[in-house]
């Protein structure tokens, strides 16, 4: 149960990084200027590269939660 | 609208859906981890969570360095404005300005044109001596004339004229040809071609406009 519980939170976290990540990309393509690429090469990039490194370490290391219905 | 421009505008367009589309996904595992438990569910957080966002980052990526090659967002800092100003002074003389205005060089990519390094890494040279060039911008003290690192090399020039009537049948250049192909004479500072962007004189002198 633990291990299932801590799968959550890390899937949590994982998407919590990809969907502030692709905000940041989003919010960059909004003007074309320097500053609009450093965000997004070194925020954006960053943290969406950190979730889905996140998100498929929990693949590898965490086993996964039960289905709502319990099995 | 030329066609070039629209195929970037869908391509942008494509990038946005797709950022969305991921947002949407990943949200919804932020919300409920749980809908990972069946096999639906966990094709679907890879796709959510490793594919979309992948694919997002490399669309990402290309559309931010195509749109690196604007004139628009090399002219977007203060200390590179006078020098998007002497494209359009009204000066023959002036070689950007002649490039820019006669369309020798495509107007909307004019700045990188002359001044992109086209070996094989080039494009990352230049992106990262770029990043570089954002620090002193912004955290930095620009300085009054900015100096190209190991000045300005004729293969900028010679790419595209090299082989070009006009230039091959110009006795001079024909006789110095050994000298421009080894840099050992500069095309824009031997004499020859040396009026080039001259930023601290540009506010004093006329400009071109198209529809004059």
């Amino acid at each position: 149960m633990k291990t299932a519980l801590s799968e959550g939170t890390i899937l949590r976290v994982a998407s919590a990084l990809i969907v502030v990540g692709l905000v940041i990309e989003i919010i960059s393509l909004a003007w074309i200027h320097p500053l609009a690429f450093a965000l997004f090469a070194f925020v954006g990039v960053l943290l969406i590269g950190l979730g889905i490194l996140i998100y498929l370490a929990s693949l590898v290391f965490v086993a996964s939660p039960p289905s709502e219905n319990g099995r | 609208m030329p066609t070039e421009f629209r195929t970037q505008m869908e391509l942008t367009g494509i990038l946005i859906v797709l950022i969305v589309a991921a947002i949407v996904l990943a949200a919804a595992f932020f919300v409920r981890p749980s809908i990972t438990a069946g096999a639906t569910g966990k094709v679907l957080a890879f796709v959510g969570l490793c594919i979309l966002p992948a694919l997002c980052i490399r669309m990402g990526l290309d559309t931010h360095m195509e749109r690196s090659e604007k004139a628009k967002f090399c002219i977007s800092c203060h200390s590179m404005e006078n020098y998007g100003k002497s494209l359009w002074v009204d000066d023959p003389s002036y070689i950007p300005a002649q490039h820019f205005q006669n369309h020798r060089v495509p107007a909307d990519t004019a700045c990188y044109s002359c001044h992109a390094d086209y070996t094989i890494y080039g494009p990352l040279h230049d992106k990262l001596r770029g990043l570089t060039r954002i620090y002193v911008q912004y955290l930095g003290t620009p300085p009054q004339t900015i100096q190209i690192p190991g000045g300005y090399k004729n293969q900028q020039c010679l790419r595209c004229h090299l082989g070009a009537r006009g230039f091959m049948e110009n006795p001079i250049h024909m006789a110095l040809m050994d000298s421009l192909k080894s840099n050992e004479m500069s095309c824009i500072s031997s004499g020859c071609h040396d009026m080039i962007h001259n930023p601290t004189e540009v506010g004093h002198l006329k400009m071109w406009s198209p529809g004059q």
